[in-house]
């Protein structure tokens, strides 16, 4: 299964993620995301920190999610490489960024994100495989 | 059915699609287009968009559409709706993540003899001069309590504070700040994200353009404006960077959780909306509008370091002056008279330009005799445009005009099969310069991904929206 492919739209870009579970979806996603934003940035050291958002359905706590990532790199607080999802359900999830402090001059932009949309989002299971569409605002 | 068929020819330039052409529409959708933009329009989904967006609560009169108008997020770019500030709603993807992106014109007093030949000299000291592209960090340091200044005062916050010169605040919409901002509605998140970011251009299609006058087609306003043939002025197109994209966000978020409270539904989630006088509708607003004076700080901030560059590169004496900066993101509170009667309403400006006629108040009065400037930056190395709003503008279109050529092809469609090198001596060829941070950058914008900006500028014309002024062509580009 591919975990996720880039999708054409006329102004900007988006995706389509796939899993066997939420929470193999949801690090789907979010790797989508960062291959959008950073592309293949190298980290040369690892550190972890713990993400939490919130929502009220299954579309919200997505976007919430991928909204936390692009602040952290926004920031410069963070740069993440892989995501581990530790808890997810309709209202709330919790994950662990791998990566580093983000240094701009090693993690530029690729092509900065201004937001994740609701635009036509889906986060859906389906036959027993979990797949969301997503567009964000480049 | 296809677009063709539900599409109702009002005349040359403007198309209906009728209330019932689909469930859940309050209104019409009003299309400004001549017959070869409206089969371009057809082929993406912004016909479908601007059908959606008449079915939000208190919209009044049509759902409007420019005839550079492309497929958006919720939305239509390119997009005018009115709503009721009573029983109608606002909506943050109406206005969009990039709140107040806008175009400020700036005159030189300077000819294209001098600075074409330097045309790289000046690109290279304006790369240093003004942070663009994706680094991010600009030259403007503010406190967290000056950025709330910044988000009360807008433009004129920068000048007071050394960043430009008293008049250039005056001759921006609004005088550069709208009133009712309230840094308290903007969240922590979002000063963290803006704060680093003043006075910076950006990227995505956010670009500083130096160009020169080729041909003037009204004389008494180009007068006003300050510009006649062969004169150099520079374009900046920027917007409210990190800090209003996380205020959309974050009042997206609470719409979206809000709306079943309100009874709302719609169409696409992005439309998310709220009532105006509701709590949260307040909230937004005072938070938008503290961001559209970012915006209008930010370009203010930009314009310093442009004149910095110009006097290292030609000297003490060149001078730049503001003609008029214009925001096309934006709600702003009007009043219209809208089937016989005078109502106030909250004008969501999605991808459009306030265009006001002549002997509008909100103008400034060196330009009450012509009508509001109204900028139409063209893609790259093609050519802008100068209009000025014109009484059909307040009659039809709740004040405004089209606010570029319109995207045609998709970034990536763009990018596809097409080689740098090629596309930068095709520029050059044509006397354009060329100066980006990165290669899909360029790619991205080239003249083929866009409409023909003198056709789209051709419709607001005879439309009787915006009169044509001056035609404006590249020299170099700065691509953020």
């Amino acid at each position: 299964m591919i975990p996720y492919e880039i999708v054409e739209h006329t102004a900007d870009v988006g995706f389509r993620a796939w899993g066997e579970t939420a929470a193999e979806l949801f690090a789907n996603a979010a790797r989508a995301l960062m291959e959008i934003a950073a592309g293949d940035a190298e980290n040369t050291r690892s550190e972890q920190i713990t993400v939490a958002a919130a929502g009220h359905d299954y579309e919200s706590v997505m976007v919430n999610w991928l909204e936390e990532i692009l602040y952290l790199f926004d920031t410069g607080r963070f740069a993440p490489t892989d995501f581990m999802v530790e808890r997810i359900g309709p209202e709330s999830m919790s994950a662990r960024l791998i990566g580093e402090v983000r240094d701009p001059a090693r993690h530029p932009w690729k092509v900065i994100v201004k937001a994740i949309t609701y635009h036509q989002i889906e986060v859906v299971e389906r036959n027993g495989r979990w797949q969301a569409s997503i567009f964000v605002d480049i | 059915m296809s677009w063709s068929e539900r599409l109702e020819k009002i005349d040359d330039y403007r198309w209906r699609i009728p209330r019932d052409h689909a469930a859940g529409m309050r209104t019409d959708v009003v299309v400004y287009a001549s017959k070869p933009i409206l089969d371009q329009i057809a082929k993406d989904r912004s016909l479908e968009q601007a059908a959606n967006v008449a079915m939000l609560q208190g919209i009044a009169g049509p759902s409007l559409a420019m005839p550079d108008m492309h497929q958006g997020y919720g939305f239509p770019i390119g997009g005018v709706a009115a709503t009721d500030v009573e029983y109608g709603v606002v909506s943050p993807g109406g206005v969009g993540f990039d709140i107040n992106c806008g175009v400020r014109l700036v005159r030189t007093n300077l000819e294209r003899a001098e600075v074409g030949p330097r045309i790289r000299d000046i690109l290279h000291q304006i790369f240093r001069d003004v942070p663009c592209g994706t680094g991010g960090a600009g030259f403007v340091k503010v406190s967290p309590k000056d950025l709330d200044h910044v988000l009360e005062r807008g433009a004129g916050w920068m000048v007071s504070n050394g960043y430009g010169e008293a008049r250039d605040a005056e001759f921006a919409e609004a005088g550069g700040v709208l009133e009712g901002a309230n840094p308290d509605k903007v969240s922590e998140r979002a000063k963290e994200r803006g704060r680093p970011q003043l006075g910076t251009l950006g990227s995505g299609n956010h670009f500083l353009e130096i160009q020169y006058v080729e041909r003037i087609e009204a004389p008494d306003a180009a007068q006003a404006f300050g510009i006649s043939e062969g004169q150099i002025v520079v374009l900046i197109h920027s917007g409210s960077r990190g800090l209003g994209h996380q205020v959309c966000t974050d009042y997206l978020r609470d719409m979206d959780a809000a709306m079943k409270k309100y009874g709302i539904t719609v169409p696409d989630r992005q439309l998310a909306c709220v009532p105006v006088p509701s709590k949260e509708g307040q909230a937004y607003l005072a938070g938008m509008r503290a961001a559209a004076n970012y915006a209008w700080a930010n370009r203010q901030g930009i314009t310093h370091f442009l004149r910095q560059a110009f006097e290292r590169v030609f000297g003490k004496t060149t001078r730049l002056s503001v003609i008029y900066d214009v925001c096309h993101n934006i709600a702003k509170q009007e009043r219209y008279t809208i089937d016989g009667n005078e109502r106030t309403v909250l004008v969501h400006r999605k991808g459009a330009t306030r265009a006001f006629p002549p002997q509008h108040t909100e103008i400034p009065r060196d330009y009450r005799d012509v009508g509001q400037p109204v900028f139409i930056p063209g893609s790259m190395g093609t050519a802008s445009w100068v209009l000025a709003g014109l009484p059909g503008a307040v009659a039809e279109t709740f004040g405004s005009a089209c606010h570029g050529a319109g995207r045609l092809l998709s970034r990536t469609a763009a990018q596809k099969g097409r080689d740098l090198r090629e596309v930068m001596r095709n520029l050059e060829e044509a006397g354009i310069y060329e100066k980006s941070e990165t290669k899909t950058g360029i790619l991205e914008e080239i003249p083929e991904a866009y409409k023909d900006v003198d056709e789209v500028v051709n419709v607001v014309h005879c439309a009787g929206i915006a009169r044509r002024v001056a035609r404006l062509r590249p020299l170099g580009v700065i691509k953020g």
